[in-house]
Formats: C-alpha cells, sequence, structure tokens
C-alpha cells in the first residue's frame, strides 16, 4: 500500500473489510469532499454525530472555508471540538490510530488527515481482584483497557513525576503499551534497558502476556518467575515508589513489575493491611510452606527407601504399616499421585466452575480414597502430596506456584535415584542456581543476598511501616530516602 | 538449553548408579527391630531382636493388627549373631530403629565392651538408644516372657524411660554415653539395671562395671545418692521422721577435690529445694524455727544418701563418682602421679558434705497452715 494518506488508496486496500468505514462527506457550498475513516464497533458513532459530523454539516464557518487546509486549521482551532484531535501526516500513523479505535477526516488534496479520539468499545468493568483479594484493602484490580490502567496508577501517584511513556510491540497487532516509573525515583538506566528491549522486539501479534515475558526477562532457561504481573494498582503504586518500573499492556488485566526478586513473589498485599506480627507471620509460614511443598514429596521418599532411620520410630512404624501390601515403591506412588495431582489442577481449569467443582470432590476424595481402598497408595503418600499441593496453593505468584511444582518433580526423582544425597544434589543445584539468577542488575535472592541492614526489614519478616526508611540499594541507587 | 538437559538426565543417571552402594530398601520390606537383647553363653552370643510385625493398620477395624515378635541369632560374637539373625529372618532386618539394648546379665559379665562393638560401628544406629542390664536374667527371656505375659515391652521401656525423665535431668545409659565413658578406663561405668515384676518392668538402680566387666548391682538409695553428686536429680521425695514428706525442686551438685600428699580430698556441695508435700503432725513446722528444723533434717537425709555411694566406693575401690575425671580436670598436672594406679588411692579419698537447703511452703487449699 502506498504511504500517502488517500481515500481512494485506503478503499482500495480496505476494500474487503466491512467494518472498516470510508465514507465522503460533500461540503455543498465550496464543493469539497472528505472522507470519514473509521472501524464500526470501535467508535462511540453518537459523539461523532453530535461532536464532529454535526460540524460538517451546520457550521456555517466551516462551510465558509474555501480550501481543505483552510478548513483543516479551524477544525483543528474547534471547529469541531474534542480532547483529543491532531493533525497526521504520516500514513502508518493514521492506520495505527483508526485500527486502535480512533476516526480519522482524510482531506485528499492535503495527502492529511485530523484524527480524533472518539473510541468507545465494549470493555470489562473495574472489578475486584480474583487472584488477589485481601479482605482489608483496596477492592479494584486492572481491566484490559490500558488507558484504565494507568489512570488507576495516576490514581494513586499524583507525583509530577510519573511518567507514562507510550509504546508499540507487534507488527501485526500494534499493541500499546505504557511504561511507568517515578523519573526522580527509577533507575534510569534500567528504564532504558526495559524501553529498549521492548522496541527491539519484532514480532507480529502480542496474543498473550508470555509473549512480552519472554522478552523482557534475563534469564529466560530459568523456571523461576523473573517479572512479576499484579492486578492491583495499589501493588504497583507501591512498587513504583520503590523504584520499579511497571508495563501496562493493551489487552492484558494486570501490570507487569520489573526488576523482580524473589521475596517479592511471597509478599502479599494482606502483609501490609495487618499487624506487622500478623504480617510477618503469615509470611513465615509462605516460606515455611514453599519449604514443604517444595521438599516434602522428596523427603517422603527417601526416608521410605533410603534412610529410613530419619524418620522417629513411631512415625517408621505407620509410615511402613500403611504401606504393606502396596505393590509400587514410594517413588511410584509419589509420582504418580503427583502427576494425577497435576491432571486434576489442570482439568479443574478447564472445565465450568460448577462441574470444576464436581471435579474436585470426584478427583480428591472419591479417586482419592478409592485407590487407598484398592490398596494402590498408601494413606500416608495421600496425606504427603494433599499437604505439599495444598502448601503450594500458599503462595501469592502463580507463576512461582507453578515453578515451584515442577522443581518438586525433579526433587522427587533425585530423592528417587539417591534418596537424601539425590535431595542434597537438587538442593545445592537449586541454591546454585537462584544464586546465579540477576534481574537487570539486581540478585534475585535479594535482599537476602544484600549487606545493607535496611533491605532485610521486609523480607522473611515485615518490619513495622515506620522503619521502611530507605528504597533497597541495589534497584534505587540514588534518592534512597523513603522516610526520615 | 541441551546442557540443562543432559544435566538433567546425567544426574539422575549418576545417582542411580551410585544408589546400589546406598542401601536402597522400601520401608515395607524391611522389620525394623525396636528392641535389642544380647546374651552370652558357654556357645556364644545370641542375638534377640523384638520388631512389630502382621500386616499393619486395619483400617476397616480402626485398630493396629500388627504384633511383637522376637527374632534370634546365635554366633560366637555379637557381629556373628547379628549376621545370623540377618540370615534366618525372612524379610531385611533394621537395627536403625532400635531405641533400647538389653544387656543380659552373663554378656554383661563377659564384657561390655564386646556387646557394643558392633553397634559402635553401626552408621544406621541411633545414637541416643537407650542401654540397660536385665539383672537375675537373659536379654532374651526377659523379652519373651514380657510377650507371653502379654506385655508390650516397647512401650512399657517407653515408658520407663519416661519416668527415668521425670526423676533425673538427663538419661546417662544412652549409647553415645556410654561409649564415651567406656573411653575412661579409670572410673567404673554405671547402666540401670531392669528387674522384670508382675506389672511391668522397674528400674531398681545402676549396675557397676569394673573393667567393663559386670561387678555389682547398687541399690536404690545408693543409685539416688549417686544420681544427686553426677547432678542429675531432678525430683526425688523426702519422708522425714516427724511426718513430713517434702518432693525436690531444685538441686544443684558440684564437687571439687584438693590434693595434699598425694592425699585425695573431695568436697561434695549441694544446694536443694524442696516443697512441702505432705505435714502429717501436730508440730507447728511452718514457724521460722520450725522451717529451720526441717532444713536441718532434709540436710540430714540427703547427707545420708549421699553418703552411701561414697561408702560404697571407699569399700569396693571403685570410682562409681567418676572421681578420674575431677582430678583429671581439676588437677590436670598431678594426674598423672595418680593415674596408674589410681584405683588403690580411691581407698583413701577423704570426702567432706557441704550441703545447703530450702524448703519452700506448699500452697494448701482451704487450710491456714
Amino acid at each position: 500500500m502506498e504511504k500517502i494518506i488517500n481515500s481512494k488508496i485506503l478503499k482500495e486496500h480496505f476494500s474487503k473489510s466491512i467494518d472498516v468505514v470510508i465514507r465522503p462527506i460533500k461540503i455543498t457550498q465550496n464543493n469539497i469532499t472528505v472522507h470519514i475513516f473509521g472501524v464500526d464497533g470501535l467508535i462511540n458513532t453518537e459523539l461523532f454525530d453530535r461532536a464532529i459530523l454535526q460540524s460538517f454539516k451546520f457550521d456555517k464557518n466551516l462551510n465558509d472555508c474555501r480550501t481543505e487546509r483552510a478548513m483543516m486549521d479551524y477544525l483543528l482551532s474547534g471547529g469541531a471540538y474534542h480532547v483529543f484531535t491532531k493533525e497526521e501526516t504520516d500514513m502508518d500513523l493514521l492506520l495505527r490510530y483508526v485500527l486502535s479505535g480512533m476516526i480519522g477526516i482524510i482531506f485528499d488534496q492535503e495527502q492529511k488527515a485530523i484524527i480524533y479520539d472518539i473510541r468507545s468499545f465494549e470493555k470489562r468493568s473495574i472489578s475486584e481482584p480474583a487472584e488477589e483479594g485481601v479482605l482489608k484493602g483496596a477492592k479494584d484490580s486492572f481491566i484490559e483497557v490500558m488507558r484504565i490502567n494507568t489512570a488507576l496508577i495516576r490514581r494513586r501517584i499524583r507525583s509530577e513525576y510519573l511518567v507514562v511513556e507510550s509504546l508499540n510491540v507487534g507488527k501485526v497487532s500494534k499493541t500499546d503499551m505504557s511504561l511507568v516509573y517515578i523519573s526522580n525515583i527509577a533507575n534510569m538506566d534500567t528504564v532504558n534497558k526495559i524501553r529498549d528491549k521492548i522496541n527491539s522486539i519484532d514480532i507480529d501479534n502480542i496474543s498473550t502476556p508470555a509473549f512480552i515475558e519472554e522478552y523482557l526477562i534475563e534469564n529466560k532457561k530459568s523456571l523461576f518467575p523473573q517479572i512479576m504481573y499484579t492486578q492491583r494498582p495499589d501493588r504497583v503504586a507501591a512498587n513504583l515508589s520503590d523504584g520499579r518500573i511497571a508495563l501496562v499492556v493493551d489487552g492484558i488485566p494486570f501490570v507487569y513489575l520489573l526488576p523482580c526478586q524473589l521475596p517479592m513473589l511471597m509478599q502479599s498485599p494482606e502483609d501490609y493491611a495487618n499487624h506487622f506480627l500478623i504480617g510477618s507471620s503469615l509470611r513465615v509460614i509462605r516460606y515455611l510452606s514453599m519449604v514443604v511443598t517444595l521438599f516434602l514429596p522428596a523427603f517422603y521418599i527417601a526416608a521410605t527407601t533410603y534412610q529410613n532411620q530419619m524418620l522417629p520410630v513411631e512415625l517408621a512404624l505407620s509410615t511402613q504399616a500403611a504401606k504393606q501390601n502396596v505393590p509400587f515403591s514410594s517413588a511410584a506412588e509419589v509420582l504418580g499421585l503427583l502427576i494425577s495431582f497435576e491432571i486434576l489442577i489442570e482439568a479443574g481449569l478447564r472445565l465450568p466452575k460448577t462441574v470444576g467443582t464436581a471435579m474436585s470432590i470426584l478427583g480428591g476424595l472419591v479417586v482419592g480414597q478409592s485407590a487407598v481402598s484398592a490398596k494402590l497408595v498408601s494413606p500416608a503418600v495421600v496425606v504427603i502430596i494433599a499437604i505439599a499441593g495444598i502448601s503450594g496453593f500458599i503462595m501469592p505468584n502463580q507463576d512461582l506456584s507453578s515453578a515451584i511444582r515442577v522443581y518438586r518433580f525433579i526433587l522427587s526423582v533425585l530423592a528417587a535415584v539417591g534418596g537424601f544425597f539425590g535431595l542434597a544434589v537438587g538442593l545445592i543445584l537449586l541454591i546454585v542456581h537462584l544464586c546465579s539468577l540477576d534481574n537487570y542488575g539486581v540478585a534475585y535472592l535479594s535482599p537476602f543476598v544484600d549487606v545493607d541492614e535496611s533491605n532485610h526489614r521486609d523480607t522473611l519478616m515485615r518490619f513495622p511501616i515506620k522503619y521502611f526508611t530507605k528504597r533497597p540499594q541495589k534497584i534505587v541507587p540514588k534518592n534512597r530516602i523513603k522516610q526520615k | 538449553m541441551k546442557k540443562i538437559i543432559l544435566l538433567l538426565l546425567f544426574i539422575p543417571l549418576v545417582l542411580w548408579g551410585c544408589s546400589h552402594d546406598m542401601n536402597r530398601r522400601e520401608l515395607d520390606e524391611i522389620s525394623l527391630i525396636q528392641v535389642l537383647g544380647i546374651d552370652y553363653s558357654s556357645e556364644g552370643y545370641t542375638l534377640s531382636g523384638l520388631y512389630k510385625s502382621g500386616g499393619g493398620t486395619d483400617s476397616e477395624a480402626g485398630g493396629d493388627s500388627s504384633s511383637e515378635e522376637v527374632v534370634q541369632g546365635t554366633g560366637k560374637t555379637p557381629y556373628e549373631a547379628y549376621e545370623d539373625l540377618k540370615h534366618k529372618h525372612k524379610k531385611n532386618l533394621s537395627i536403625a530403629h532400635v531405641g533400647y539394648l538389653l544387656i543380659g546379665e552373663e554378656a554383661a559379665k563377659n564384657g561390655l565392651n564386646l556387646c557394643l562393638d558392633f553397634l559402635s560401628r553401626d552408621e544406621t544406629v541411633k545414637m541416643e538408644l537407650l542401654i540397660y542390664v536385665t539383672r537375675n536374667s537373659d536379654a532374651l527371656d526377659f523379652i519373651k516372657n514380657g510377650i507371653e505375659d502379654k506385655k508390650t515391652i516397647q512401650e512399657d521401656l517407653e515408658a520407663i524411660s519416661q519416668k527415668q525423665q521425670e526423676f533425673l535431668t538427663r538419661n546417662d545409659n544412652t549409647l553415645v554415653s556410654i561409649l564415651n565413658d567406656m573411653k575412661r578406663s579409670h572410673s567404673s561405668i554405671l547402666i540401670p539395671y531392669l528387674l522384670s515384676e508382675e506389672s511391668g518392668f522397674l528400674i531398681e538402680g545402676y549396675t557397676v562395671f569394673d573393667r567393663l566387666k559386670l561387678k555389682d548391682y547398687l541399690d536404690r538409695e545408693t543409685s539416688w545418692g549417686i544420681n544427686f553428686i553426677k547432678d542429675i536429680a531432678r525430683s526425688f521425695p523426702i519422708y522425714l521422721d516427724n511426718g513430713v514428706g517434702l518432693s525436690l525442686s531444685y538441686s544443684k551438685a558440684k564437687l571439687k577435690s584438693h590434693l595434699e600428699n598425694n592425699q585425695i580430698k573431695v568436697t561434695i556441695i549441694l544446694d536443694f529445694e524442696t516443697l512441702i508435700k505432705e505435714v502429717n503432725t501436730n508440730a507447728d513446722i511452718f514457724s521460722k524455727e520450725g522451717l529451720i528444723f526441717l532444713t536441718e533434717e532434709q540436710n540430714k537425709y540427703i547427707t545420708k544418701l549421699l553418703e552411701k555411694p561414697v561408702n560404697y566406693s571407699l569399700a569396693t575401690g571403685l570410682d562409681i563418682l567418676q572421681l578420674a575425671r575431677l582430678v583429671e580436670n581439676q588437677h590436670h598436672k598431678k594426674w598423672k602421679d595418680f593415674e596408674e594406679n589410681w584405683p588403690e588411692y580411691l581407698y583413701d579419698v577423704q570426702y567432706e558434705f557441704d550441703v545447703h537447703s530450702k524448703v519452700s511452703k506448699s500452697f494448701i487449699m482451704g487450710n491456714e497452715r
């Protein structure tokens, strides 16, 4: 397609698209014909009729304009009033605006267009965050519309330093994105690095969140999430004021936060809504649950297959009694049930909610109980997998939960072939891997690995808010003081 | 990515290869011996192991359908007997869960080191397993009689060890403690002995070992005197002649040694506190004078108790109070002079007692006293 703004070229190009409207409007007095260029369904037709089309038909001043240029000047100086009005000479930009829901008035002789933002498409209203609900705290969450999401952030940070940069990714989808940061707090090197990475994305379509995530994470081979997402505007605001950078993508009902560290993924908004001791206790329970869900199945395999002396005698005897007449080895039982557990989760996700509940009962209780009665698995293994599974759901971040679930398999296999020796190998590999991860210049295990004591006040324990005096050193090299 | 996949494949393969040396056995394929008995006769050693068998929990009946069984093996040495035991039993045996080791009287007389050597070299054995000597009985008979009388030996022994913890601050008859004591050849080793009664098993006192061989059994009072001197007494009843019963609530013992011209002087310092538990007298014991009287009386009572092991040590020349360690620690340079003929010096040790105590009133409901 030729890169000249012309209605004929556009008509020819969109001749097979019925939703794209290219319609002439003849202004009788001066004999000038302009063309409306828009997408039906994305524009607010009522607003268009009232604010723009009426001007073209009944505005005497407009009818007095003898040239297209004069008409354009009149329109741009308030002839047809709207908040967003822009003259466009670039065909690509015109297409981008119109295909995102704006309307263009094309002036063929001038080879220019005037853009009006009268977007109006069906959108979901702001609702409670489904995955990050809290009892005490804000109940709003992001939706699929980028501009509303940036507004939700701006509502919470009224600083003049809050920057919302516009970016565009996807050769075909041309997805809008906003890079949000507080310019006098955020590390501009990191901002530039993220912006460069986004600009270098050469994909045709951003259809799922994973497309963006994979381009932004630094260590693509790692199972562990290196980018954090949240549905909560208050969480984004808190992280922005900590010096992190947010990425709002149109069409995705959550916002990404970078740089991301492991302790961040273990935090929940509830921690800060409660008394600091309650918040700290909840966080300690979360970390304990992570250890339980990660190691319990592997520990069971190692203890029942290799080093049974690790078990207290009563537990060893009860486990032994429970395992009588079960034809499979402990490793096969655990791995089999872990796989069954994953199947149940996957099946539950795909099914409608009402059927999903019935499925859970059927899978968890009926099949579990029947398997024990049929002596296919021992009751102890069912308990172990249930504890590990429930502990896994305590993770506030689903990506982290999934990573742990996968690593739980690896540890179980290592324990099956090497007992506690294998488990130790797996643990060492995990620690080495986590220590080696670096996220935009910040260690993944930061602030656990930081020397500065002030960084440790919001890690395993949540100190009272008055102790949060400094921002994380590695994320914010300058302007670290939060409060005195 | 290839490296990660290779690593993930390589590690399990290596571990799989190593697992042959890792004693891989499913828990249900092993019989877990919980109580081990060692006996000795002219034919050699007999090792008897008590384990639970019989298909485990009956979920429908809601109970435990397992039963206690004994397996035995014989051999010239305890290790040979253990191998015989393993050979005879249909399942694999594990001594990793042995909580109690019963040493028969004859085996104890033949030498403690012979009984414990193979256990101390097994990497799976629990260091905190408790050792008892079965007085006037073989360990096997002790276990068998227990099973015939439908006693649950394991549970009875557990009750005994819990009772020990009620009266003592620590159990000194663990495998690791005994092995440590065995390294000090100058002192006698003390292991509690068990008596089989109709109602169950009882611990009466300590067995005294001389040069790792059973020498004597101490009575209850002498054994308690040792507990006080070893500073492991937690609770102890005191019955005074005037009808007042007291209970020990705190005790702190310290031994000091002085050397004068190859003469060893030992001062036993004991501070303790008691609570009044029973008053069967009309005398005003809660007055200042009454409490002073009670204090003096309980001091005498405990001093008498302390004199028992002291007198036993003086009479037999056995170092049941672990004085060798005391002198070695407090007079390290001069210890070498005593080391060679240590038992001879024990007959001439001079003991002094420095006993202090305090009586606390106990709360009493509905009574002014």
